[in-house]
């Protein structure tokens, strides 16, 4: 990497972990896995110090598919507001005519934003799992049960699934921002996509039979594809509920790989050709 | 032959039927302090986003220290602050300035000296968010410098700043000026641009009004005479050499003619034939008259009043007597 692309990153990923908001979201991001992962369940699993029984689903074996299945739904909501404000906040803030009007032009004042994302997501991703194998692990000692967190493969290949994913909807985080040159209404839409949007066509999908199409290239879809094989699924019918169909783990990747490229590359595009205010 | 930092041909902005800059014809020297001068939404601060390539124009083109707008290799040696300085609000003044250094691709040791030379080092480590316009001000301008730029663009580099800020500023602009930086001001102050600039030019409706040095276009001084009686006055007056036309205006005439204009001369011959002078006074048109002359007093006038040859038209209208 040249020394000023590295100088340029840096500077990014400074201005971001300077950022309240990162730790804010990184902070909900932490609180709702463990809340919603762990801390929900074991309380309804066993009710008045009843048998443990039922726990083996919050055990550190099945960590990597407990903390996997959070990222295709809440995790998409996170990772959203963190695409929208990492970049929709310098329409507000008037800090790209200052960027811009700087050496290197927009390619890689963009470029340089994108990859400060990239890395800034990771942490998130690592902190799901620090915070998964902590809970697991002390509901294994009150309970009893042994502390085992099965493969490191399957660890690094989750860890490495759910980068992917939160990737993919940060993308499409930028995206909105970049479309509608701000934070509100993008943060506005990607919820509302992620959360009712994908939802409600997950509900419809068995009852119109076109709607199989569209749910295969869908973000959601093809985030749950990609963790099942991780034992990365929901159960029930909660709001983020996933039943399938489910496509091949393959053919996941390749999806979300192209709605990412696609984001960003109109992303890039908006921004290199519009006019800055 | 003059070496042009910034020369834009036919230049124009359009958003659908409004046209922001039309038709831009624009020279800027290297190394001279250049005034833009031109009401609120005349057009400034959208000509020069077009010279940094912030937007791009619907028409003609321009040629920015030998690139194209927004061309890595200029915008290298190019310090800008276009209209209220935009920063990381929670970042300090100095950290925003190492974000935008390592953009710049300059060192850090930089950063110190431009907070000195804007005199914000005290304040330097707090957040940009509790800075007061005139702080914004001065750390946006901190920024320009921090590029050791060859040349700097300032949109209302004044904004918010306190009389003494103002002033501060204005040494600061000539300073570099001094230094044989090109630069660029932008202001709807006339008197600003008359103290610092070398050259100005005057935007009214997108339009270039009008373009020369701040001499040519304050125009030449006018002797004011109030004299009694006035017409016979205005009749010595006008045979007298030197003078090339006289005005005649409520109890008073205004006189303008070549340089052998000799005030002195003039109210002795008024004296000596038996005409009362109460008052002979050289006066000095400002820009901003000339400005709201040209713009029809509205600072928005008819663009069409044409360029340097037109720059007089209260000296042209109802000559009673001239030489």
């Amino acid at each position: 990497m040249r020394r000023e692309t590295w100088a340029m990153l840096r500077a990014e990923l400074f201005q971001l972990r300077k950022r309240t908001s990162t730790w804010v979201l990184l902070g909900i991001w932490a609180a709702m896995g463990l809340f919603f992962g762990y801390v929900l369940p074991y309380l309804i699993e066993t009710p008045d110090g009843a048998d443990a029984g039922p726990v083996a689903g919050l055990l550190p074996e099945r960590m990597i598919g407990e903390v996997v299945s959070g990222f295709p739904f809440y995790g998409g909501a996170i990772a959203i507001m963190l695409g929208v404000l990492s970049v929709g906040s310098e329409f507000g803030w008037g800090t790209f005519k200052t960027l811009f009007t700087q050496r290197p032009g927009r390619g890689a004042v963009i470029g340089s934003k994108l990859g400060a994302l990239a890395v800034v997501l990771l942490p998130f991703v690592l902190v799901s799992f620090a915070i998964g194998g902590a809970a697991s692990s002390l509901i294994a000692l009150r309970e009893g049960y042994a502390i085992d967190f099965g493969s490191m493969g399957d660890l690094v290949l989750a860890i490495l699934a759910g980068w992917m994913i939160l990737a993919v909807w940060a993308s499409v985080g930028v995206l909105l921002a970049v479309a509608t040159r701000g934070t509100s209404l993008a943060i506005g839409i990607g919820i509302i996509w992620a959360l009712v949007i994908e939802g409600l066509l997950g509900v419809f999908v068995e009852s119109v039979s076109w709607l199989e199409w569209v749910n295969s290239v869908m973000l959601r879809s093809n985030a749950y594809s990609l963790v099942e094989p991780l034992g990365g699924g929901t159960e029930g019918d909660g709001p983020g509920a996933f039943t399938g169909p489910y496509v091949d783990p393959g053919q996941a990747l390749l999806t979300l790989g192209l709605l990412m490229v696609v984001s960003l590359g109109i992303s890039l595009a908006l921004m290199m050709r519009r006019d800055v205010a | 032959m003059h070496d042009y930092v910034i020369e834009t041909t036919g230049l124009t902005k359009r958003y659908g039927d409004i046209a922001a800059v039309e038709s831009l014809d624009l020279r800027v020297r290297r190394g001279e302090v250049f005034g833009f001068l031109g009401a609120n939404g005349a057009g400034k601060t959208t000509t020069l986003r077009m010279l940094l390539g912030l937007i791009r124009p619907t028409g003609g083109h321009a040629v920015v220290m030998g690139e194209k707008p927004g061309a890595a290799a200029s915008l290298a040696r190019i310090g800008s602050m276009i209209e209220t300085p935009a920063f990381y609000p929670h970042l300090s003044g100095r950290d925003n300035l190492h974000v935008l250094a390592a953009y710049a691709g300059i060192g850090r040791d930089r950063i110190d000296a431009a907070l000195e030379q804007v005199d914000l080092d005290k304040r330097a480590g707090d957040a940009f968010r509790t800075y007061s316009l005139g702080m914004k001000q001065r750390l946006g301008v901190a920024a320009a410098l921090m590029k050791d730029p060859a040349l700097l663009i300032l949109d209302e580099p004044t904004n918010g700043l306190d009389p003494a800020g103002m002033a501060e500023m204005r040494t600061l602009i000539r300073k570099l000026g001094d230094e044989g930086r090109t630069v660029i001001v932008s202001s709807h102050l006339m008197v600003e641009i008359e103290q610092v600039c070398d050259r100005a030019a005057m935007i009214s409706n997108g339009t270039l009004i009008a373009e020369g040095t701040i001499d040519e276009l304050r125009g030449e001084d006018v002797l004011v005479i109030e004299a009694d009686p006035l017409d016979e006055a205005c009749q010595l007056v006008a045979g007298l050499p030197g003078v090339r036309e006289v005005r005649p205006g409520a109890g008073e005439l205004r006189v303008s003619g070549t340089d052998g204009l000799d005030p002195a001369r003039i109210n002795a011959r008024l004296v000596r034939e038996g005409i009362e002078v109460r008052e002979l006074r050289r006066e000095r048109s400002s820009l901003e008259s000339v400005f709201l002359s040209l713009t029809n007093g509205s600072g928005t006038g008819d663009a069409d009043d044409g360029g340097l040859d037109s720059m007089h038209p209260s000296h042209e209208k109802e000559v009673l007597y001239a030489s």
